[in-house]
Formats: structure tokens, sequence, C-alpha cells
């Protein structure tokens, strides 16, 4: 069987970077291909060469035996290419119908009529229901990715690439998206997969693993084993962590009542929430993106104002106290977005490490910061938790996601004498440094600190956690004990179902 | 065939500094800035060699010469100073302009109001009437920006065209023009309120000595102080600094009234230090040309002295170079310009490289 797209020997640098290193695959017609690989192993890189946003330094792109050279993604599309970002490009205030046809129209001319036609066509194909009147800010961010699978089908794609697709899907919405995914390869497209969940990779075809921008090799996802693909992936073997479930000391740390937060424009996002974490105990708060978590997250660690409600810290009453205060009484935030709440880029490692602490004994002395003092702690630090760096000076703008995260850990869990807040702590984070967070959690935990913990890895979350609570649209939908908790639960109760109704 | 089609080259980003592409840049900057400047004494008229002579010759040509420049780059190191303690924290303060007036409004206040005293007794005064005259009307600024989000740009441009007409408004007819006068201006401050002089038969005045002072403790306090450490942290990602509790508002506040401080002080120097009167015009500009200082000298206190020396000797020589070519001496801030466009273009281009590409199939 010819191959319906070839790469072969294909580089990409960036200054002394090698971020392909001769990649060659080969993608069949029909076929669900998995790109498997850690974070910085060529899987973005490797798609944008083919999406035409990078054009590689050496190598070849062959499509359905010809040789293609992509400027721009324009090239891409016409050569029967498409892409569906993990951040869609869609625009709000346009119908699903105007998204899809948008760019597409030859002159002045839009023939909205045939292109309805064509759409419904494709949708009917596809056993695809969507809504092509409905304004894309009305729909839910499933049948948005749907409106940018159409968009690329109807843009003629041949190849669809999907960028870690399910990054933003509850799990009922993911095995729909992997439905349709089979429904279009049974009908001859050949699909891309970008991902690093394992459960989603075994689903498919064939996987590619890259490792350091090379292929470690090409196999027959039948004949392997997630514990082989992860070692492939990794280069070495994982010790899975063993969490024991755990007992005794129940006794409450923060309490939170009738928690109400609103947004910037107004909007209400946190509605009369309470939750109680305890001591020695993980916490997990399971939901969709963007259902309040941040929110949540922020009102306790005094980053942003509440409205109404409580928040009790060892019983004395912390609610909207300035975020140092609360930084003193005991709680470490590690914050969603590392790099925009947590870092100063252009400081070095040991000047993040006192972020915030920067007026307070031992790193003050008189009117100046004791730089020898924050240069010792930031050494220790950096031993500590094995943070790959050329020394405590480096600013941390050049540090990898995984070494960044670890300054942040170093500072919050130092701080978290009661409560460590940690709002997606391993998103976007190599295997190898997930493992490490999550011990350095459950080391804190040990030593009686309530953790709260949200994370887009269901599984993770179950393994962590010793009660989970689901979060919708700023609401709890209950809290389950882990030994109750399994991800079809947890789905139906992120999709906003409480648990009576569940039950 | 693929080699030939795809062989080029191109501009990539440097993964990391190079001293080396730095000072080769800065050096072509420095000569595309004086090749530039020579076709424009060749439009005006002279000999571009005669001119640039000439220039060096009335900057540093004696000891009264580099005395003056010296005192020409006084009110510009303090304006840069101000500016660039502002752009590091990502504040635009644009009102080192009116800060200098507004220092030496105040500074005149305070000094004509405590009449005859001792030299040790005005000069302090004076000092610290520039200072609080300065940070008063810079906190101005940073209130309605730490209050009520005005954006710092159109308060501080709109804060400058007020003191400068308040100024005009009180010289012009009003209490501090001048017995008799004519002109908008006061009458000679008393001789005990001059800055003292340093060298004898120049006019090199306190004021230099203490504007390098204040650079020096301007760049303890940025580099080695918690307060400074939250400027240059604000500069980098106010958000992070929230997040651990920092009271941006506050700080915002703080570096406007420190800024503006600085800049006052420039304008009670050149008070008291050379006009030795209050006139309307000779304040104007150093404010602005303080803002060029400051991004010259990369906002960092030596490069804001370094830079305002540069400044200060050409304008300095540019009267002789008036006289000796014919060459008006207003084109200096045309040189200004166009040293500060080639050494910013260096300054972009040495974070770049040109890399051969080669296809090998």
């Amino acid at each position: 069987m010819t191959a319906r797209l070839s790469i072969r020997n294909l580089s990409k640098r960036f200054g002394p970077v090698v971020a392909n290193d001769r990649v060659s695959l080969d993608v069949r017609p029909g076929e669900l291909h998995c790109l498997l690989g850690e974070n910085g192993a060529g899987k973005s890189t490797l798609s944008s060469c083919l999406y035409g946003l990078y054009q590689p330094d050496e190598g070849q792109i062959i499509i359905d035996g010809e040789e293609r050279r992509f400027r721009s993604p324009a090239d891409a599309i016409r050569a029967g290419i498409g892409m569906v970002h993990q951040h869609f490009v869609l625009v709000p205030t346009f119908t699903a119908l105007e998204n899809i046809v948008v760019g597409t129209g030859s002159g002045w001319r839009l023939d909205t009529r045939a292109a309805r036609r064509q759409v419904t066509e494709l949708c009917e194909r596809h056993g695809l229901r969507l809504d092509l009147d409905a304004l894309i800010e009305d729909l839910s961010v499933g049948a948005q990715q749907w409106v940018e699978i159409v968009k690329a089908l109807y843009l003629g794609a041949r190849v669809l690439i999907l960028d870690e697709p399910t990054a933003v899907l509850t799990p009922q919405e993911s095995e729909r998206l992997f439905t349709l995914m089979r429904r279009m390869t049974d009908d001859g497209l050949s699909i891309i997969l970008i991902s690093h969940k394992m459960n989603e990779v075994m689903q498919s075809d064939r996987v590619t693993v890259l490792r350091r921008g090379r292929v470690v090799g090409t196999i027959e996802t039948r004949s392997t084993t997630r514990g082989q693909l992860a070692q492939m992936m990794i280069g070495r073997q994982l010790n899975p962590i063993e969490v024991e479930s755990r007992g005794g000391r129940w006794s409450a740390v923060v309490t939170i009542s009738g928690l109400s937060v609103r947004d910037t424009r107004g909007v209400p996002v946190l509605q009369d929430l309470s939750l109680e974490l305890r001591e020695g105990e993980v916490l997990g708060l399971a939901g969709v993106a963007g259902n309040g978590q941040r929110e949540l997250f922020e009102a306790i660690a005094g980053v942003r104002r509440i409205e109404a409600g409580e928040i009790r810290l060892d019983g004395e009453a912390i609610a909207n106290l300035a975020a140092a205060e609360i930084a003193r009484r005991g709680v470490g935030h590690i914050p969603e977005d590392r790099l925009r709440d947590g870092l100063v880029p252009d400081f070095s490692i040991a000047e993040n490490m006192v972020l915030g602490q920067h007026w307070r004994a031992p790193w003050r002395r008189g009117v100046l910061l004791d730089g020898t003092c924050v240069g010792e702690h930031a050494t220790r630090s950096i031993s500590e938790f094995s943070i790959v760096t050329t020394g405590p000076c480096e600013p941390v703008r050049r540090l990898s996601g995984g070494n960044a995260q670890k300054v942040i850990l170093a500072r919050e869990l130092a701080k978290a004498t009661r409560c460590l807040l940690c709002n997606q702590p391993t998103r976007g984070l190599d295997i190898g440094v997930i493992e490490y967070v999550h011990g350095q959690i459950l080391r804190k935990r040990d030593e009686g600190v309530a953790v709260l913990l949200a994370s887009e890895e269901l599984d993770d979350l179950i393994l962590l956690s010793d009660r989970i609570a689901v979060i919708f649209r700023g609401r709890i939908m209950g809290v389950l004990p882990r030994c109750a908790a399994n991800i079809a639960l947890l789905g139906q109760m992120m999709a906003g179902t409480p648990l009576e109704q569940v039950a | 065939m693929t080699l030939l089609a795809n062989s080029g080259w191109r501009i990539e980003r440097r993964a990391s500094r190079s001293s080396l592409a730095l000072i080769s840049a800065l050096l072509a900057a420095g000569t595309g800035a004086i090749l530039c400047c020579s076709l424009l004494f060749v439009a005006a008229g002279a000999d571009p060699i005669a001119a640039f002579a000439a220039l060096a010759k009335g900057s540093l040509g004696s000891v009264r010469a580099i005395a003056d420049t010296l005192v020409r780059a006084t009110p510009l190191i303090l304006t840069g100073l101000a500016t660039a303690l502002a752009f590091r924290a990502r504040l635009w303060n644009i009102g080192a302009e009116g800060q200098v007036f507004a220092g030496a409004m105040f500074a005149f206040w305070c000094q004509s109001a405590i009449g005859a005293a001792p030299a040790y007794i005005q000069i302090p005064v004076i000092v610290l009437g520039g200072l609080c005259g300065g940070a008063l009307f810079g906190g101005l600024a940073g209130l309605l920006k730490a209050r009520f989000q005005v954006d710092e740009v159109i308060a501080t441009v709109m804060l400058n065209y007020i003191i400068a007409y308040v100024l005009s408004l009180l010289l012009q007819q009003g209490p501090w023009t001048e017995p008799g006068g004519f002109f908008e201006q006061t009458a000679i401050v008393p001789d005990e309120a001059k800055l003292p002089i340093l060298i004898e038969k120049t006019r090199l005045h306190l004021g230099f000595v203490l504007a390098l002072v204040l650079a020096a403790i301007l760049h303890v306090v940025l580099h080695r102080s918690p307060l400074g450490y939250e400027i240059r942290a604000a500069g980098s990602n106010l958000r992070a600094l929230q997040f651990q509790g920092v009271n941006a508002g506050r700080l915002v506040l703080v570096v406007f009234v420190l800024s503006g401080a600085v800049a006052g002080l420039a304008g009670a120097f050149e008070l008291y230090g050379v006009q030795h009167r209050l006139k309307s015009g000779t304040l104007g500009g150093l404010g602005y040309t303080g803002i060029i200082i400051a991004i010259l000298g990369q906002l960092s206190p030596r490069g804001v002295v370094i830079a305002a020396l540069l400044f200060g000797a050409l304008l300095n020589g540019s009267t002789l170079m008036q006289i000796k070519t014919g060459v008006p001496s207003a084109l200096i801030y045309a040189i200004e310009a166009i040293i500060l466009m080639f050494f910013l273009i260096a300054w972009a281009a040495s974070r770049f490289r040109l890399r051969r590409l080669r296809h090998v199939d």
C-alpha cells in the first residue's frame, strides 16, 4: 500500500537546537497514526512543518507520491493537509457555517447556498449533528472542535492533523471524538493524532514515537503495550508510584462556605461554593477547563476578591486578606499558568525563589537584599529539587517547563506549612517530571498539609486524591471518596449532573 | 535541483547574546551615525571633517569646554535616571519634562520663602525643594494611574503642558515676575542660593557631583534593594508579583514619586546652578531628551551617565561648530536622533544572525 503522506529525513533547527533530526515516517490512507513524545520531543515542530508554518531545513514531504514544499499554510491546505489546533481559531461572533466557509470565496462572491449544501453533506457522511446557524460562542467546546474538523474537511483535507484534541473535552466528548475519527478513517481520511494520553494512543492504528527530535520507532499499536510505549518515549523504565489509601487525622484546615466570586466583567464564576480541605489529605478537583477552578484557587490564595462567603484557615477568617498575609500563614499556591502568574521570566532562579518574601529576613539585611544568602538558598534548592540549570543566576526564561515548575515548587512547598494549592501542577510536563511533582505533593500530604489539587488528567487525579470534588460552572456537583470515583461517573458530573441525580 | 531551489540566507534569532556581535554592531552603528551626520553637514554646506573637529574642540578642547560639557550633561543625567527608573518598571513616565518644571518651581518657592539665609541652609532647602516638587508632580500622575487606571502616557504628557503654562502664568505679570522687568522671568537669585562652583572660572557646579552620586545610589537601589527588586520584577512580570501579594498600586505610586523627585532635582539644579533665575524657556526639552538618554543608556544608571555625557558634549560643541562652519547648532537635535536610531538598530540587530541554508536530500 503506498503512503498517503511520507516524510523523508526532515530536519528543523532553531539556532543550535535541533527540533527535528532526520525524521522519516509514512502515513497510510485511512490510518489513524499517533505521534507520541514528551514535550520538546519535536511533535509540534513536525506538525508545523507539515502545515507550512515552518519551513524544514532539510528533507522532503511527499504527498501521494509527489514531493511538496509549503511556504505557508495556504500551500499545505491546497495539498490536502488540514489541521485542528489545540486552541481553536474560530471567530466567536460568526455562525458555524460562516466559520467553515470563511476565506474560501473567490473574488467578492461567497456562494453560501452551495457551501451549505456541501457542508451539510459532509456532516451527514460522518454522522455529525451540527447546528450550522449557531454562533460559535454559543456552541460547546466539543461542538467548536467539530466545526474546526468540518472546516478542514471542507477545505479538502486528505490528511488531518489533530494537536492534543482532547485536552479541553470531557471524557464523554473525547469518546465521541474518537468515534468520529474512526468514521473518518473508514472513509479513507488519514489522521495524525498528537497526544501523550496513553488510553488515546492505544486506540490508534500505528504509533510513531519521537524522542529528542528523532524517531525512536513506528509500531503497530496492536502489537505493543503502554509500558513499552512509555519506555520508548522517555528512554527508561517508569516506576509507577504507589499511593496507599489514608485514614485518620481528618480535621479541617481550610473551610470554604457559601463562596461567590465574579470575574472582571461581573459574571458570577463561583456560586455559593462550599468545600473542606482536611489535614493530611489530597482533595482532587475535577472539572472541564474554565468552570471556575482558577477563580477558586485565586480566591483562597487571596489573589482574587470574593464577593460573598467565608474562607477560614485553622478557624480564622482569611477571605480577602492580602495574598502576602495568607502566604505567611502557611498557604502555598502553584498557579495554573506558571509562566504568567508564578515566575518573573527575566529574573534568575535565585531571585524567583524569594519572590514575595523579598522584604523579609533572612533575605533582607539592613536596607539591601543579601545576595549571598539568596544565592546559597537557591543552590540548596537546585540540588534538593534536582533542577537542571547552569546555576542559580540563570534566568528562568531559559529553563524548560519542568525545571521552571520545580522553581515554583521549591518556593511554594517551603511556604505551604498548612495548605498547598496546586492548580494543574503537571500540565505540559514530561512524564519523568510529572512523577516527581506527584511525589512532592504526596510528601507534603504526609507531613499533614491539606492539599487542593486540580488536574485535567483524571487518571492522575483518581490516583492521588483521597476525595474528589467535581466543579461545574462554579458549583460543586458533589464530592466522592476515591474508592467511589471512576471516569464515567466523574465525566457525567463534569458535564453538569449533580451526584444525587447520577446515583 | 532541490539544493539550488532552497539554498539561501535566513535571519534567525540568536539563542543567547553574543558580546562579539554586540560590539561589532555598536561599532557599525557609530560609523553609520558619523556617515549619516556627515551627509547632513555637507547638505548644510560645510566640510564634515571641519564640523566634527569644531564639535570636538567646542566640547572637549579646554578645561572650560569640558566643564561646560559636564554642566550640559548634569540635567540630562537626572532626567535620564528618572525616566530609566520608571521605564524599568514598565511605567511609561513621559512626564520628566513637567517634573523638571515642578522641581524648579517648588525649589524657588521654598527658597524665596525662607528669605535671606546663609548658603548652608539655602542649598539643602533648594535640593529638598527640587526633590519634593518633582515627587509631588510625579506622584500626581502615579496616583491617577494607581487609583483610577488613567493611562500614564496621556496623564504625564498632559501634565507637562499644564505645569509649563502655569509657570508662564506666574511669570507673566504674575507674583513671580521680576519687578520692573518685561520678560517672562524672575529676578536673579541671591548669591548664597547659587550652587557652589567646583572649578574656578568655569560654570561647573555642585549639581554635577550630586547627579553622579544619585546615579550610584540608584544603581544600588535597583540591583540590591528589595524595592529595586520589585521595580525590576514589575518590569518583567507584574502579575507574578501580584500573585505574591505585592500591592501593585502602591508600587506604581512609589515609582512615580521617586522618578519625579529625580527629575525635579534637574530643574532645581538648572535654576540655581546655571540660569540663576527662573525663566520659562530654558527648562523646556530636558525631560524629553531624558527619554532618549534613558533608552540609549539601556535603562541602566551607568549607561544613562555615559549617554548624558555624550549628549552634553554634542550640545556644548554645537555652538563652536556653528561659529566655525556655519552649520546651525539646531542641527544637533537631528544628530541626537540619528545616534539614537542607529544604536537602537544595533541593539536589535545584535540579537539576530544570518545563517546559510543548505538542503541535503
